[in-house]
């Protein structure tokens, strides 16, 4: 592990002043486990969430620098709505670890409500800039990611389907100060 | 005979070796001014070519002064940039300051800000990109790829820190300190392909920085020779001849160590799903003992006629040092513990280290007109370098200029100019270099006084 900090800042030292620029395909880490999928089901005239958790592995040696933007800069999941009229909203937190992902102060990215009904797939866009007071999360060698989809039905029929991620690239962006 | 040592002064500067050497820099503006040329009999003559002990060192050749004071003005710049009293703030030398620049700290180690640096080399600043996936981690340094050696990169020199003897006759008799180092790195395929091609980190792959280092100091007892063994033209009153110098030493080597073998690292599968396995299993030596023992020898020969003068000269030929009582260990790294582990192979066996053979060669022609060219290929030990450059002097005044080829095999160049007044004179010369960690040359400005 030493051997790897030690390559990696040779590396970044190269940048000089410049910045060094982590592009985290976290999809990768989830595609093909089951968790780039979250089934949801809602009952009438409720709210209910559900939610994947992931662990992501960084680089590490690049805990004292300072992130100067995290964006999401392509996400993309489809809502395969297999039933019932409703809502569904995505959210991103972001934590150290597991557990953290579930507390308020995580929530890195909200994704406004997207209308489903009946048995059709809405492709929706995840893309915006995460919550700047969780940057420096990502200067740790792990970092944890919990996608939840949160849903509303105000009718009387229950809402069924899934959320199926497609693809989730986080651009970090760190300033100098890397040693 | 002029014809055919001009023919020689050109064979001597097309056909030598072109690999990197030390000795391009001076405190000597003239010398900066010529590209690295040195026109007197002193320095690196002496010290790569014996002949040249018995070559009297002419105050008047190319208007050489008794010696000379080089004008700092870098290092002045430098300390008004960074007050001593502020270094421990001071962003440059300061890791934890969001300016500090590794870069400019190395720049600042292979560019001492001796002189004033007219255009300093700039860093790379572009942004670096690492791509990071379950199984992939690309790492894309953008320009500054260029930086990434293709081959063996390193420092080393082989230096002689003393010198002292006394003979009569052209006989010498004394005791040499030597010392020599030489540190080499090697990227292999996999990592080269990483930092430089951008390609990805692969899954169950080893990444390698191949280290071979040694270093040796000790002393040696010397017999030497060297003396004028053909006159010239000119008679005794000229130093015109061939001029023949040798030695002899018996190398008594005080202590050794050599290091030889991978640093890295082996990925898992995937590339981000499992820490990779640091790998470290080097091969040490150390002398147990002093006095590892051999023979070897200089020898030299320089011809002057007239306004005509070259040179050849290799130092420690032959000079293999057998150390009778060594310690071979293996040292590695461990990952439980995080620690490094260090086994005994054998002890108390018989090794062998060379010095390497370091040279010079040199030409000088001195017109009568004031003209002055001269040119040397001189290598300290870790390489060649190549130097042509040619004075003009006109009555007080003196226009200089001159190239090299430094240890990156690149092309610099040299100007400047002097006056004299009398006993005093001021030179200035400017300098291209690329003794930094950029692909642009800098150009340095060099100040200093000569007392005549």
């Amino acid at each position: 592990m030493k051997a790897l900090r030690v390559s990696l800042l040779v590396a970044v030292a190269a940048c000089g002043e410049g910045r060094a620029i982590f592009n985290i395909d976290a999809y990768s880490f989830m595609a093909g486990t089951g968790k780039d999928t979250i089934p949801y089901l809602i009952p009438p005239a409720t709210t209910a969430s559900a939610s994947q958790v992931q662990k992501i592995n960084l680089p590490p040696g690049f805990g004292s620098s300072v992130v100067d933007t995290v964006r999401i800069t392509n996400g993309r999941a489809n809502l395969v709505n297999t039933g019932g009229t409703g809502f569904i909203g995505l959210q991103l937190y972001v934590a150290a670890d597991s557990l953290g992902t579930y507390n308020a102060g995580a929530l890195a990215l909200n994704i406004p409500e997207t209308g489903v009904t009946g048995s059709q797939t809405v492709p929706v866009t995840i893309t915006g800039d995460l919550s700047a007071g969780l940057n420096s999360v990502f200067t740790k060698p792990t970092v944890w990611l919990r996608l939840a989809a949160t849903g509303r039905n105000p009718n009387a029929t229950p809402v069924t389907g899934r959320m199926i991620l497609t693809a989730l690239m986080i651009r970090v962006v760190v300033k100098d100060k890397i040693f | 005979m002029r014809t055919g040592v001009v023919a020689l002064t050109l064979a001597v500067l097309v056909l030598a070796p072109l690999r990197p050497a030390r000795a391009q820099f001076s405190f000597d503006a003239r010398r900066i001014g010529m590209g690295g040329v040195s026109l007197s009999r002193d320095g690196n003559l002496r010290r790569y070519n014996p002949a040249y002990r018995a070559v009297k060192n002419r105050a008047d050749a190319g208007g050489a002064p008794k010696f000379t004071i080089p004008v700092p003005l870098g290092l002045i710049k430098f300390l008004q940039d960074h007050p001593v009293n502020q270094l421990s703030t001071d962003p440059m030398f300061n890791p934890d300051s969001a300016k500090f620049n590794p870069i400019e700290v190395m720049n600042l180690i292979f560019n001492p800000p001796i002189f004033y640096e007219v255009r300093k080399a700039p860093a790379p600043t572009n942004d670096v990109e690492f791509t990071i996936g379950k199984n992939a981690f690309v790492v894309d340094l953008g320009a500054a790829q260029v930086l990434i050696p293709e081959q063996e990169f390193g420092l080393g020199t082989s230096s002689r820190l003393l010198d002292i003897g006394s003979g009569f006759g052209g006989f010498r008799v004394g005791v040499m300190g030597f010392l020599q180092y030489d540190v080499g790195l090697t990227l292999d395929d996999s990592l080269r392909r990483v930092l430089k091609d951008a390609d990805s980190v692969r899954a169950n792959t080893t990444y390698r920085v191949l280290g071979d280092g040694v270093a040796q100091a000790g002393f040696a007892p010397t017999v030497g020779y060297a003396g004028r063994v053909l006159r010239g033209a000119g008679g005794d009153e000229s130093d015109d001849g061939v001029y023949l110098g040798g030695a002899l030493h018996y190398y008594m080597g005080g202590t050794y160590a050599r290091a030889t073998g991978p640093g890295g690292f082996t990925t898992g599968n995937p590339v981000f799903g499992t820490t990779p396995v640091a790998l470290l299993d080097d091969t040490l030596y150390t002398s147990n003992k002093p006095f590892g023992k051999g023979l070897g020898g200089d020898v030299g020969i320089v011809f002057v006629s007239g306004p005509f003068e070259v040179g050849m000269g290799a130092n420690d030929i032959g000079a293999e040092l057998t150390w009778s009582d060594t310690k071979v260990q293996r040292i590695r790294y461990v990952a439980v513990g995080d620690s490094l582990a260090k086994t005994l192979l054998t002890n108390h066996v018989q090794s062998k280290t060379k010095l390497p053979i370091t040279y010079i060669a040199n030409a000088a022609l001195r017109m009568g007109t004031g003209t002055t060219v001269g040119g040397d290929v001189v290598n300290s030990g870790r390489g060649t370098v190549i130097h042509v450059g040619v004075e003009q002097r006109t009555g007080p005044f003196a226009v200089r200029g001159g190239v090299s080829r430094d240890q990156r095999k690149k092309m610099q160049f040299g100007w400047g100019g002097g006056v004299r007044l009398g006993p005093i004179g001021l030179d200035v010369g400017f300098w291209t270099h690329s003794n930094s960690f950029s692909p642009k040359r800098g150009i340095t400005m060099a100040t200093s006084i000569s007392v005549y």
